[in-house]
């Protein structure tokens, strides 16, 4: 939760601009040559490329490598399950409190290739959801027909996240000022009472919340934002990009 | 800004966490599709559930997707862990299966890694059908069978829930453990690579079991304390079982 975006991107920038349903098809695009690629250059050049875009749109580094934090511990960790435990070609050998490890060169490369993977691969939706509302990302998943019930759940659960993080935030002072976290069993029981709450909250306000929209017309559909028509030099100029992008994966791999 | 305000909060209550997400290009092409094609069943069936109770109730609507934000909070929450010197975060998916049933805890499990792959770059996109596999639909039906197979056998509403919460942890790990050695495996053999993997988790995933059992539990040892009528409400208890008939 400690790396919710905290500040908007720059509005004035291209990719903020950009159509939704252009850069949610550039990225699932950009995101199979990624996943598809058995090399590590590829999946590095597209994670740089996007970390410095992520800089240029504004978000601190410092935000960056928080969200990185998690996929940097995973792939390390794969990286080291590969290195040991996949392989044939020795690389060489480590004794570490009697237990006899072997790093195997195949292995590592493999390890690596998985990494760099990940870091292409989050480096790309992080951009993505940097640089888009989760409004114009819900339109776009809508357009592409994503089920209706699904989108709305979603953007429910999003108008209602920042709220019940609110009052989350507001039980849980409440209970550290009275000690209820001072111990691991009386944390725990507070632990329970929080999320317990919570389910409560969410129940009385999905009823207060019906009633509003029922009086505000509201039929069990939720209204979406209108697309506006494709414009041609977004569209060409994302395609060129991916292109662009195509080619390069096809020559460093 | 609403931003502004929320992440002060969010840095207050924040330690290093690691979830049991898998992450975004970690699996290939292939196994990114095939565990999307098992999932999308699942997440179709959810979606027609709600679709159907969704006819007679508006509510319900509002009241998944504010579970589902619950879902997402609870998830994102880090719990230390002693064994393993670290924190992580419990899955939330056995409590929603307990409360709403467990394809409708699908859809709900898909709506918070939806937003976590988004925003906060816990799973991803391309693995958004393991994980829904691994935590929405092994973890919910884990949780939701287990919870009802111990209130058929008598056992009172804490107790199935902690079991409940127990199972669908631990499941949700057994399966992200598979397909993670099955996603990453090469030509090696499936289950050293699976035990290894396993191995793994193991230290952090076995006591976050446990407190993910007490979490339920405790939540809905509350929730039949303070506001039963809840539990009748979405089916988990009947309503000879309210307290005031006990």
């Amino acid at each position: 939760m400690h790396h919710f975006t905290p500040h908007n991107p720059s509005a004035t920038h291209l990719l903020t601009r950009l159509d939704a349903r252009v850069k949610l098809l550039c990225v699932l695009a950009l995101l199979l040559m990624v996943i598809s690629c058995h090399g590590m250059v590829f999946p590095l050049v597209v994670a740089f490329l996007c970390c410095l875009l992520c800089l240029r749109l504004g978000l601190p580094a410092k935000l960056l490598l928080l969200r990185f934090s998690e996929p940097l511990f995973i792939a390390s960790g794969v990286l080291l399950l590969k290195l040991f435990f996949s392989g044939h070609l020795p690389l060489f050998t480590l004794d570490i409190f009697g237990l006899h490890l072997t790093g195997y060169r195949d292995g590592l490369l493999d390890g690596a290739a998985i990494a760099s993977r990940i870091m292409g691969g989050v480096s790309l939706v992080a951009l993505f959801g940097f640089a888009t509302p989760f409004t114009e990302v819900m339109a776009a998943l809508s357009w592409l027909k994503v089920p209706q019930a699904l989108v709305d759940v979603s953007l429910f659960a999003w108008r209602y996240l920042f709220l019940l993080i609110e009052e989350a935030q507001v039980v849980y002072q409440a209970q550290r000022n009275r000690l209820g976290y001072a111990g691991y069993r009386r944390g725990l029981s507070s632990f329970g009472t929080l999320a317990g709450v919570l389910v409560i909250k969410a129940f009385d306000n999905s009823q207060n919340v019906t009633t509003a929209m029922v009086q505000r017309g509201y039929d069990g559909r939720m209204p979406m934002l209108s697309h506006q028509p494709f414009r041609g030099a977004e569209v060409a100029l994302s395609i060129l990009v991916v292109a662009a992008m195509g080619v390069l994966r096809m020559l460093v791999v | 800004m609403r931003f502004a305000y929320i992440t002060p909060v969010l840095l207050l209550i924040a330690t290093p966490a690691h979830a049991m997400h898998i992450s975004e290009g970690i699996l290939p092409f292939s196994w990114a599709a095939i565990w999307y094609a098992v999932a999308a069943p699942f997440v179709a069936l959810g979606v027609r559930r709600l679709n159907i109770l969704g006819r007679d109730d508006l509510s319900l609507k509002p009241l998944v997707g504010l579970l589902a934000a619950v879902v997402f909070i609870i998830s994102c929450m880090p719990i230390p862990v002693p064994t393993a010197g670290t924190c992580s975060h419990p899955c939330g998916t056995g409590l929603s299966a307990v409360l709403v049933g467990p394809l409708v805890s699908v859809l709900i499990a898909s709506v918070a890694l939806l937003i976590q792959a988004l925003f906060l770059a816990h799973g991803g996109l391309s693995t958004l059908g393991a994980n829904i596999l691994s935590m929405g639909i092994v973890g919910s039906f884990a949780g939701w069978g287990v919870y009802r197979a111990i209130r058929r056998m008598g056992g009172g509403v804490a107790l199935a829930g902690f079991i409940a919460g127990v199972a669908a942890d631990w499941s949700t790990y057994a399966a992200t453990a598979l397909v993670l050695a099955l996603g990453i495996r090469g030509d090696a053999p499936l289950i050293p690579l699976f035990t290894k993997v396993a191995l793994a988790f193991l230290p952090t995933q076995l006591p976050l079991g446990i407190l993910e059992g007490v979490i339920t539990a405790g939540m809905l040892k509350l929730l039949y304390n303070k506001r039963p009528d809840l539990l009748v409400k979405m089916k988990v208890i009947t309503e000879r079982e309210l307290p005031s008939n006990g």
